[in-house]
């Protein structure tokens, strides 16, 4: 009887640890996990067994995770790479946003650490609160639960058009509103380039930097291409809890506008 | 019928730790996955040891039927085994995150 | 077809468990009574590890030490960054911490020592004080902890015990040594580099990732 019910007990808890959205819950899910997994291995007369899976599925394991994880005392920021203002050479980061991000963290005392994501995953994770911060020529789009900073660099969208065929945008980003439909979305500028360039989508939305950046590196065949006139602002996403990590933010970016450091740095890294 | 029960939550464990190894992205929780799959099949060897109505096997304990001890024999080094190679895993994804900048399974087999 | 090929994995495993119902033929398994008997002590899976089984406990702690001396050298170099401002704590944890490792520590010895009359042994007890330094590392954090240990030598302690452990083994083995004490002596030497390697685990991931 007691099997019976321990046994119902750990699998309902494994269930609820691995079908968690944060990191953090899966964790306490799993440890919780292996100490009624150690109050099984007792009622099934193993009572070595059961101090020694106590002791360590829930003191040691759990430790090294949380460890692992963690994330007090960084600054986590969820990136797409992108040429001029994010992007990775060799071993370092680079590029405009980063020379932002690497001061703000130094400002607040805080170590920065980047990570790479689909644009689709920097909402998912900002809403999870796994990310703090959300950059890599990000466009605004009308999502409400994400708090957004004052605007850095402006830009344009423009319209490519290769061939007859559905149009492609990056899920996410503004331009699904721009284009008629069908649409099919892709989560990364790189997938929406090689689909461009296999004959999968006729015409897509971008930015102008990742339209520079395919041109760069010749990732599409010859298109034609017009620039919507409406123009846009790349800014930071802030998630949807941390209220005085924006107010610093948003305090950082305006002293460097007046000091003029935005300027410079845009010239230096834009021309 | 203890016995029963806990076969059928090895089995069930271990397919719960196999799908969360292949459907998630993210490699921390794919080694999360690993350690569920893990427990079940430690699961599955103590749930083999017992015999109807067992005592544990040391000797003074009284009469009766003694479970099994070759299968707790076996588990017991392996539980702390296991712990060594999950704290060099998680030590790998430490070094794996500074490098790469990346925790994300398709990102890291994509690029290089 | 991956879908098909892991349940039909599943499956298979599935199938081992009829043994339960005795549908497979049973090895004539003799009576674990016997065992213990046979090695001088009561608890028969203590007699299988340390005894039937000796060779490979002893296989499996150089695994442990494998896995710790890569843990050491891959976060070797890690550092923070900038430095965490320090936790505000209260009195009152840091001096019950203290003093509840004394009790943590001695329950340690007690299942170490008493391993092969009932159960526990030395895996259970080196991972109790594993967690044991855990908590002292939250109550006063890891660097202190690790001067206050002489840190550098316990590495070298890790080592000896292992040694010490090879040369058991040895003499078990191969010369038939067979009384409860080489058993006791075994079960203090496994939980000792035990708690090291965990120790040592814990000391790296927090100095790789700031301080616990």
């Amino acid at each position: 009887m007691t099997t019976v019910v321990l046994s119902a007990l750990a699998f309902g808890l494994a269930l609820f640890a691995l079908t968690q959205r944060r990191l953090l819950w899966g964790v306490l899910g799993v440890g919780a996990h292996s100490l009624a997994l150690a109050g099984l291995y007792l009622s099934l007369s193993a009572p070595d067994v059961a101090l020694t899976e106590a002791a360590v599925g829930f003191g040691l394991v759990t430790m090294i995770y949380l460890l692992a994880i963690r994330r007090t005392g960084k600054l986590v920021v969820a990136a797409c790479p992108i040429y001029p203002l994010l992007y990775q050479e060799g071993d370092r980061i680079a590029g405009l946003e980063w020379e932002i991000l690497e001061g703000f963290a130094r400002w607040c005392h805080l170590d920065l650490e980047v990570l790479w994501v689909s644009r689709q995953e920097i909402f998912e994770l900002l809403r999870a609160g796994e990310a703090h911060l959300g950059a890599g020529g990000f466009l605004p789009n009308s999502e409400s639960r994400v708090r957004f900073t004052r605007p850095i660099l402006p830009t344009k969208l423009v319209h490519v058009r290769c061939q007859d065929g559905p149009a492609g945008v990056v899920a996410g980003e503004p331009g699904e509103a721009l284009v008629p439909h069908p649409i099919v979305a892709y989560e990364d500028a790189e997938e929406l380039a090689q689909a461009l360039d296999r004959g999968e989508v006729g015409q897509a939305v971008v930015d102008l930097l990742r339209y520079r950046e395919w041109q760069l590196k010749r990732a599409i065949p010859d298109a034609s291409f017009t620039v919507l006139p409406e123009e846009r602002w790349y800014s930071f996403a802030v998630a949807p809890g941390e209220e005085e990590l924006w107010a610093s933010l948003e305090k950082f970016l305006e002293e460097l506008q007046a000091r003029g450091e935005l300027g410079e740095l845009v010239r230096r890294y834009l021309g | 019928m203890e016995a029963l029960s806990g076969l059928a939550l090895a089995v069930a464990l271990a397919g719960l730790g196999l799908w969360a190894m292949v459907t998630r992205r993210n490699i921390v929780w794919k080694l999360l996955g690993l350690n569920v799959a893990s427990g079940g099949s430690i699961l599955f060897l103590v749930a083999l040891s017992h015999r109807p109505g067992a005592r544990p096997a040391i000797r003074g304990l009284g009469p009766g039927p003694a479970v099994d001890p070759l299968p707790q024999a076996l588990v017991l080094t392996a539980i702390v085994i296991h712990f060594a190679t999950l704290a060099l895993a998680l030590a790998l994804v430490i070094i794996l995150t500074e490098h790469r900048h990346t925790q994300d399974a398709k990102r890291l087999e994509e690029e290089q | 077809m991956r879908w098909a090929l892991t349940f039909g994995l599943l499956g298979l495993t599935g199938l081992l468990g009829l043994g339960i119902f005795e549908i497979w033929p049973r090895p004539c398994f003799p009576d674990p009574d016997e065992i213990a008997l046979a090695w001088g002590v009561e608890n028969s899976v203590a007699a299988i590890v340390l005894g039937q089984r000796l060779w490979d406990t002893i296989l499996e702690v150089l695994v442990y030490v494998l896995a710790m001396v890569g843990v050491r050298f891959f976060l070797a170099g890690l550092r923070w960054q900038t430095k965490l401002p320090p936790v505000a704590e209260t009195p009152f944890f840091r001096r019950s911490a203290d003093l509840l490792f004394g009790p943590i520590l001695v329950f340690a010895i007690y299942v170490a020592a008493s391993g092969h009359i009932g159960p526990g042994g030395g895996f259970p007890a080196g991972v109790i004080v594993g967690s044991g330094l855990l908590l002292l590392a939250l109550a006063k954090g890891t660097e202190q902890l690790a001067a206050e240990l002489y840190e550098p030598k316990l590495e070298g302690l890790e080592y000896a015990a292992v040694l010490a452990t090879l040369v058991l083994g040895a003499l078990v083995l191969i010369f038939g040594l067979r009384s409860a004490t080489a058993f006791v002596a075994g079960n203090i030497l496994i939980a000792l580099e035990v708690a090291i390697g965990a120790w040592a685990v814990l000391h790296r991931f927090a100095a790789a990732r700031g301080e616990v």
